[in-house]
């Protein structure tokens, strides 16, 4: 309909050029890049192929292990880290009294960095620090949440909860503002129960919402505890709050072993393609439910 | 729904009290930063008793807090430029035009989205080094708008596939080329989407703290919040100071939070409801 011009017809193209070029040199080539590099060697080892003894050194790592081992946990851990900011949504979509306040106070420390969250929670948690004076009041305590190797990690997942679950929450109302609220009223008139309300109602009908969490907080919590980690414990004590992404940074910033460093981003990047894929067969099966 | 109004009182205590435990952090660290040395030893938890703000002035002038503050003020206004101009230019021709490879190229960027900092962050300081881009703002902007473009691109198309063909077809009938229905129609035309964009791309950057600390390693260029977390070393016996520091790093963040609420949530379940 139009005479175009050759720079007209190439105009869709330049519009797109920079941003194409940006993703493909600094995303996806480094990312080709990088696991090319996990098969070569550090130090005077540089540049030549070492096959997969990057990766025998890792599976052999302790501290790499225990950043595997809680990873486990965090995959355990995930259910209730999506319950609790699904069961708050659903109160403040119930309109409990304050609704309006407590999605803008539960939200609120979602917008912090983990550094001030962390450096916030290392004042809280500190052995002489205000958590353990209002546990003696009642008897309790005092627990080392920081310095304890059994309790550190749930220490420092529990704080990550409290900083995320604002977000999933946001989430979750978002769902609800598409939910069918006639399922509802017939549900309110039958007489039933919150739970099965819940149960039949709420959890069938947010399915693609759940998913959506499910998948953003586990990415969350493999990709965005850094911050928490670096300032809260320093991967201690002893080892025991080691993430994946925590045992990059360790490997590349302070032990300068690039190449073993790029093992561990690929054996991470394979765990994520792994909670990806799982993520679509879900959604493949529930779309057949629909 | 048989919810008595008992039972959302019953519901809405122990709601009460989470907020409390969500909003007190920030509170308690402001009124240690209120506080002198020795009020704190004293007692953590008592209100300050006469507020001062020493502390805060020590915080700010004493550990370059002012330097890592226009360092990070510098940085993320120059990505969030970036990422806005180049994230809705890319969005505008996915989004909303059609041409040889547009999906090809729309689902590589979707593909990125899936590749975390974390994953490419050894290859990509090499890259950086021998650009010779590593420790320099330019750099560290790169490295930003690189990390948060595909989420960008991703909810700029997702907004201007709602635009009426009709709207692009008209323009170009006025001799519009494409560039100035962009500029023209496109750019004024996604304001809401820009905002929400950019607020939520400006917090993203501020609250970084891996990505600063492998490209910039000397102490001059820090950002804010990799200077943050120098600050506990050099305050670890006098935790009023400390607190202080982490209060200034928190206020613009608390100041975005204040005014644009709304925005930060739009753009936060932009992502879900769709597909």
């Amino acid at each position: 309909m139009f005479r175009r011009t050759t720079a007209e017809r190439l105009a869709p193209y330049a519009l797109v050029a920079p941003a194409v070029l940006i993703i493909v040199v600094l995303r996806l080539y480094p990312l080709v890049l990088g696991v090319n590099f996990s098969f070569t060697g550090d130090g005077e080892r540089d540049g030549t192929a070492v096959g997969l003894d990057n990766y025998a050194v890792l599976f052999g790592d302790p501290l790499f292990l225990g950043a595997l081992r809680n990873v486990g946990l965090l995959v355990l851990l995930l259910p209730v880290a999506v319950a609790i900011p699904g069961l708050l949504a659903t109160f403040i979509y119930l309109r409990v009294p304050g609704h309006r306040f407590f999605r803008g106070a539960y939200f609120f420390p979602a917008v912090l960095s983990p550094v001030i969250v962390g450096a916030v929670f290392n004042l809280l948690l500190a052995f002489d620090g205000p958590v353990n004076a209002v546990l003696g009041t009642v008897g309790l305590g005092p627990v080392d949440w920081l310095g304890d190797p059994d309790v550190a990690i749930y220490a420092v997942v529990g704080v990550h909860v409290w900083a995320t679950f604002g977000m999933a929450l946001v989430v979750f109302l978002a769902g609800f503002a598409t939910l069918d609220s006639s399922l509802l009223d017939a549900a309110r008139i039958d007489g039933a129960s919150l739970p099965r309300v819940i149960w039949h109602v709420i959890v069938p009908g947010l399915s693609r919402t759940i998913q959506f969490v499910v998948v953003t907080t586990m990415i969350g919590m493999l990709t965005s505890m850094f911050g928490l980690l670096y300032v809260m414990t320093g991967g201690g004590p002893g080892g025991t709050t080691y993430l994946p992404e925590y045992y990059i940074w360790i490997q590349q910033g302070q032990m300068n072993r690039p190449a073993l460093a790029s093992a561990a981003s690929t054996v991470l990047f394979l765990v994520m393609v792994v909670v990806g894929l799982l993520q679509i067969s879900v959604l493949r099966r529930s779309g057949r439910a629909d | 729904m048989s919810v008595s109004r008992v039972s959302r009182w019953v519901v809405a205590v122990p709601m009460a009290a989470l907020a409390v435990a969500t909003i007190y952090p920030l509170v308690f660290t402001t009124n240690v930063a209120l506080k002198t040395r020795h009020e704190y030893v004293l007692d953590r938890l008592s209100p300050a008793g006469s507020p001062r703000l020493d502390n805060l002035a020590t915080a700010w002038h004493s550990v370059g807090m002012a330097r890592y503050f226009a360092n990070s003020l510098i940085v993320v206004t120059c990505a969030v430029a970036l990422l806005l101009v180049i994230g809705s230019m890319a969005g505008f021709a996915l989004g909303r035009l059609r041409f040889r490879g547009s999906r090809v190229l729309f689902l590589g960027c979707l593909a990125a989205l899936f590749v975390p900092f974390q994953v490419i962050m050894v290859p990509l300081a090499r890259t950086m080094t021998t650009l010779g881009l590593i420790d320099t703002h330019p750099g560290l902007v790169l490295a930003y708008v690189a990390q948060f473009l595909p989420f960008t691109i991703f909810l700029m198309a997702s907004y201007y596939a709602h635009v009426p063909t009709e709207i692009v077809d008209a323009a170009r009938i006025d001799g519009n080329t494409l560039f100035g229905v962009y500029r023209r129609i496109m750019l004024p035309l996604g304001t809401p989407a820009l905002i929400s964009v950019g607020i939520l791309n400006a917090l993203f950057c501020w609250n970084d703290v891996l990505i600063a600390l492998l490209m910039m390693p000397s102490a001059r260029n820090r950002t804010l919040m990799v200077g943050v977390t120098s600050l506990r070393g050099q305050y670890s016996d006098d935790i009023p100071t400390f607190a202080a520091g982490v209060l200034i790093a928190a206020v613009p963040v608390l100041m975005i939070y204040l005014f644009f609420q709304r925005h930060i949530a739009e753009g936060v379940t932009a992502g879900s409801t769709k597909g």
